[in-house]
Order: structure tokens, then sequence, then C-alpha cells
């Protein structure tokens, strides 16, 4: 009862017209995102921060939570429409998705994806405010200790993040930490890196940072190779699903809706893999599975709903226990701490209102996904149509705004530049820049816990495994940083193919 | 369609694959960093009498950058890793210096000068988009965007600092 009233309160909240207008900007703003091609949501998430920065803190998250999400749709629409997926984890629709399009069913596609989105998002987010009550009572247990091993459990799932070099991910993951290294160190008050310039003893820009890796660099490395071909925008009629569509999706989205759920509570575990792993379930338990690959409605149903429902449960390991299961959660995690909040279990313990009034948009952010993205699709059709290079300029141009806007500087403008030049070469030498973003967030906050730890304890390492929430938690990262040699990552084949590694 | 049976064709011995010359540049260039960092992190005190110093952590990732540098090398020489599709240099080259004159020109100039010509080059120039379109484009996405942000958002950005511009506040 406690639960609900708090999440009552919650809507309260998020139902405040300026909180409302906030979640319908940021699923209008995913959803684009998530359709132009060039860039992905990590770099859109941090591309958008800077504006959100003169918001309240829950205004901000609530629209950074509805970009995220909604890029998770919006890469469906080009992946049914045009065969290529706005982003990664919409890779697998495109086999049933595209190919219903060439049948005409394009409409009821879009309309189904939606739909499972809307399912899987809002039992996932039910999974959240069941989880956030025990979980956030653990925040009056965490002291620097117990928080620097929370902490290093997140930053051993680099390993989960690796792909296909662990050696590369470790460059990746150092560069990161490097990176966030540079300026005041927080306990001494000693400059580190900055070569004398004052500029660099407030540190590096994150989100200057992250926006050059991801955004610039993808544009950068774009070719006119890639440019989608014609695109049909689905009459309105055509949008709605006949009765057997309906009811050959609704199993398929039971199904993606369990694994979505299940793999998005599991750290490291992309997006990507619950779609994979999705289809494979179709393939696998569908009635009629001798039709995926030539538009049966399963095939989108079931991978649309598990990435939608991965993006709500992975937002439970953030809410609760402070740790990015991803990429673009790590990013989100960094807006959190912009805005001076903490994610993790001390969230519910000091902005109990504010937490639950994320939640609660999260619910309202998933009807607004459905009511906007099913009639509006004529207009994420004519985005499609709009040629590569106004939009490339145009993203430039939101880009040069979002580095400036950050401290008013045009130094964070060249910073984003050299960090672009940075992510093209690590691209090319296939270098994954996820171990990078992860560390880059969660670095400075280990280092910080770490030093405050050891000076509670006088310098003795005894804290860490006197105290058996520490203990428990650093064995814990102890055997992910093992599970290579334990046999325990995603099976190769899973991930060769997850792009997002 | 070939009519040549494969046992009459001498097999071409396959010259040994070497790893890609960006691969071992990246890999010194990590190397030489790992090892500056070590040197760097090493001056600012690594433990003090309550813990980890200042230089412990960028000791310890220097010291991570370098050994894995090592590693890839050596992994390198083994196997060498199929090198990913050369990038266009014309298009790196003509966005990165564009934003970097950008950049530059932006507090003399002013956002809405500056992106006015930054657009112009890109849709004119680059994309070879008509003038009319092109024009309509940069001024909206120039002195459009600067009074949505400035009025609209509350957001300031940089405004001309050189005559003629900075007398009618552009």
């Amino acid at each position: 009862m406690d639960v609900f009233n708090e999440l009552l309160g919650g809507f309260a909240t998020a139902l405040t017209w300026q909180n409302l207008l906030f979640a319908f900007l940021g699923c209008l703003l995913g959803t684009m995102i998530g359709v132009l091609p060039g860039i992905g949501p990590v770099a859109g998430v941090a591309l958008l921060i800077p504006l959100t920065l003169n918001m309240d803190a829950t205004g901000s998250i609530i629209m950074l939570c509805a970009i995220f999400y909604g890029t998770t749709y919006g890469g469906t629409i080009t992946s049914v429409l045009l065969n290529t997926p706005g982003e990664a984890a919409s890779a697998i629709t495109t086999l049933d998705g595209y190919a219903m399009t060439r049948l005409g069913r394009a409409g009821a596609a879009l309309t189904i994806a939606a739909v499972g989105s809307f399912v899987g998002g809002t039992v996932a987010t039910i999974g959240l405010v069941a989880a956030a009550k025990p979980l956030g009572a653990l925040g009056l247990l965490i002291g620097p200790p117990e928080f620097f091993a929370l902490v290093t459990v997140g930053i051993t799932l680099l390993v989960a993040l690796a792909g296909k070099s662990v050696v590369r991910a470790l460059i990746s993951g150092a560069l990161g930490l490097l990176i966030a290294m540079v300026g005041i160190d927080p306990v001494a008050g000693a400059p580190r890196f900055t070569f004398g310039s004052e500029r660099l003893l407030d540190g590096v820009s994150f989100v200057a940072v992250i926006v050059g890796v991801f955004g610039l660099s993808e544009i950068l490395a774009y070719r006119a190779s890639k440019m989608p071909g014609t695109v049909h925008s689905p009459g309105f009629r055509s949008l709605l699903p006949h009765r057997t569509e309906w009811r050959r999706s609704a199993p398929a989205m039971a199904r993606g809706t369990g694994i979505g759920f299940g793999l998005g509570l599991i750290p490291g575990m992309t997006g990507s893999v619950s779609s994979l792993l999705s289809y494979g379930a179709e393939r696998k338990f569908s009635r009629y599975r001798d039709q995926l690959g030539h538009g049966a409605v399963e095939g989108v149903a079931g991978p649309e709903t598990a990435n939608n429902a991965h993006a709500n449960g992975a937002l439970i390991p953030l809410f609760t226990l402070g740790i990015p299961a991803s990429p673009t959660i790590a990013v989100l995690m960094g807006a959190f701490l912009q805005q001076g909040l903490t994610p993790g279990p001390t969230l519910f313990a000091e902005n109990s209102e504010i937490a639950w009034a994320i939640i609660a948009s999260l619910f309202i952010g998933n009807v607004l996904l459905v009511i906007l993205n099913v009639p509006l699709v004529g207009l994420w059709t004519s985005i499609l149509k709009v040629p590569y290079p106004i939009l490339s300029a145009l993203i430039l141009l939101f880009m040069v705004i979002g580095a400036y806007t950050i401290n008013f500087t045009v130094f964070d403008v060249f910073v984003m530049i050299a960090f672009g030049v940075l992510g093209l070469c690590l691209r090319h030498l296939d270098i994954p820049l996820a171990p990078m973003v992860l560390t880059l967030v969660l670095g400075p906050l280990m280092e910080r816990s770490l030093r405050e730890s050891l000076e509670i304890s006088q310098g003795s390492f005894e804290v860490f495994y006197t105290r058996p929430i520490t203990a428990a938690l650093l064995v814990l990262a102890l055997v992910i940083v093992c599970s290579p040699l334990l046999k325990l990552r995603k099976p190769k084949a899973l991930a060769d193919e997850d792009p997002e590694s | 369609m070939t009519t040549e049976s494969p046992t009459t064709q001498p097999v071409p011995s396959r010259p040994r694959e070497r790893p890609a010359r960006s691969v071992l540049i990246g890999q010194a260039a990590f190397s030489l960093l790992g090892l500056y960092v070590l040197y760097g992190s090493w001056g600012l005190g690594l433990w003090t009498s309550l813990g980890p110093g200042p230089g412990l952590f960028p000791f310890a990732m220097g010291a991570v950058l370098f050994l894995m540098s090592l590693i890839w090398f050596v992994q390198e020489q083994r196997h060498p890793s199929v090198p990913k599709e050369d990038v266009e240099v014309s298009q790196v080259a003509t966005v990165i210096g564009s934003l970097l004159v950008l950049a530059a020109a932006l507090p003399f100039l002013g956002f809405q000068v500056a992106l006015f010509v930054f657009l112009m080059y890109h849709l004119r120039l680059r994309a070879r988009v008509g003038w009319v379109k092109a024009v309509v484009i940069s001024v909206l996405g120039s002195v459009g965007v600067f009074y949505l942000f400035t009025l609209g958002l509350k957001v300031s950005l940089p405004v001309a600092s050189v005559l003629p511009f900075s007398l009618i506040g552009l």
C-alpha cells in the first residue's frame, strides 16, 4: 500500500503540464533520433543533456528517459520501412518487418510493434515498481565501501560489453577512466593531466566527450553507400492489423516481455541480445515458425516487445543499484549526476519524490509513444525522405550547440571535435566504444568511494571484507571478471551478432 | 563459368598476412600514452598515509593501457585482424575543417553569422542543394535556432563581437 501511495504521488508530479510536456517532447525527440541515420541513442541522449540543465531535476530526467525509450521505437520504423535498422536493437526486426512492408502490411507491422513496445515497457515498469521499495531500502545500509563495491560490479561489466576482444575492451575502458581523471583530484585537490590549462581544471566535459565519440565520429564514418532507399509512407487504413494478426502477436508479445524483462535485469546484456533471443524463441515455439523471415507478424511482435521490455527493465539496476546496464543508460546516469542525483539505493532514501515521479512518467511515456507513433508514422517517414547531407548539416549544428551550452565556451566545441576524431580512430581500429562510456561515468565514482572508504578505515583494506554487503558485491564482481573463464558470458554467436558490444 | 580443373592449376602460395599499418600506429600511440600516464601519475604520488594518492588510479590505468597495447600487438602479429573499410578522407577533412573554423569564428562572428555561413557551406557547396532551399534552411538553422534557444529555452548563445555584426546585434 505504501508503494501504491508513493506511486500515486509520483503520478501527481508527473502529470503536471510541464512534466507531461517534457515527456511528450522526449518521446518525440527520441523517436526522431531512432529514425535518423547517423545519430544513435547514446549520442542523442548526450546531445540533449545540455538543454535540460536549466530545467528542474524531475523534468530533465523525465525528458531524457523518454528520449531513451523513444529511440527504441524510432529504430523500428526504419527497420520496417527501409530494411535499415535505426538502432542496433531493431536489427532483427528487418527480417519480417521489411517482408511485411513488401507484402503491403507495413502499417500493421508498425502498429503491432508500437503495441508490443507498450506492453513490454509497461510490464517492465511494473517490475521496477515492485523492485524499487525492497532494493531502495538497502539505501540506508550503503556507505562508501558498499558504494565502491557496487561501482566495481558496474565497471566489471565491461567484460560483458567486450564484444570480440577483451583486450581492446580494456583499452577502451582504460581510456574512459583516464579521460575522467583529467582535472582536479576530488579528494586531495591536486590537478591531474591538465597541461597547465585552467580550462581543464574542471575536467573534460562528459557531454562533449560522448557527443564527439559517439555522434560526430558516426557522421565522419558515414559513407554515401549507406544512404537509404525509397520510402513509402503507409496509409492510415493500413495501420490497423487484422484480427488474426492480433491473435498471432499475443503469444509472441508475452514471450518477448519475459525475455526482454529478464535480460534487462542482467547488466551487460544489451537490447540487441534480447531481440535476438526473442526471435530465436519465435523460431522455436511459434505455431507459424515456418513463415518467419517471410513477413510473419511474430517476427515483429516478439523482438519489438523484447527490446522495449529490456529498455525499461534495464532501468531497474540503474534506479535500485546505480549500475548502468548499457552505454545509453550510462549516459543517462551521467545526466542524473549532473542534476545532483546519485542513482542507486540512496536515490529512494534521499530523493524519493523525484524517483517515483520518474517511474510514473515511464508509464505515461509508454502511453504517449503509442498515441504519438502510430498516427504520426507519416511524419517519421517524411524525415527519412530528407537527403542525408541536409540531415548531417543539421545534426552538426545541434552537436555544436550541445557542446557549447555545457559551459558556454567554445573550448568544449574543440573538445567535441577532438573526441570525434578519436572516436573515428577507435571505430577504424575496431575498439568497442561501450566500455569507454561505462568507465567515463563510473570511474570517478569508483575512485572517490575507494578513497573515502580508506580514509574511514585509516588506510586499512579490512573494510572491504568485514562488511557483508561489500564482500558479497566484490565476490560478484570477481565472478563477472572470471566469467569468460567460467564460460558464463553470453554465447559467442550472440556476442558476434550484437552490434552494441 | 570456369572449365579449368582445380587440380591442374597450381595453388598460389598465400602471402603471410601482416597487421594493417593503421593498427600498428594505433598500438604504438596507446603504448606511448600508457607510458606517459605512468610517468605523470608517478609524480602525483601513488600512496599517502590515508590511502591511495591522486596518482594511483591513473597509474593503474596507464599500466593497463600499456600492457593491453603490448598484448594486442602480439595478438596481431599472430592473427592479423581484418581491417575495417577505409573512411572517406575528404569527407572527414571537410567536416572537421569546417567545424574547427566554426568553433574559432563563433566568439567573433556570433552564432547567427557563423552558423549561417557554416550551413550554407555544407548545404550549397557540399550537398549542392538549390540556392533558395539552402538559404531558407540556413536562416532557420542560424537565426531561427538562435531565437528559439535564447527566447524560448532561455539558453544564451554567442553574439558577434566584431563590426559591423556587433552593431546590429547579430
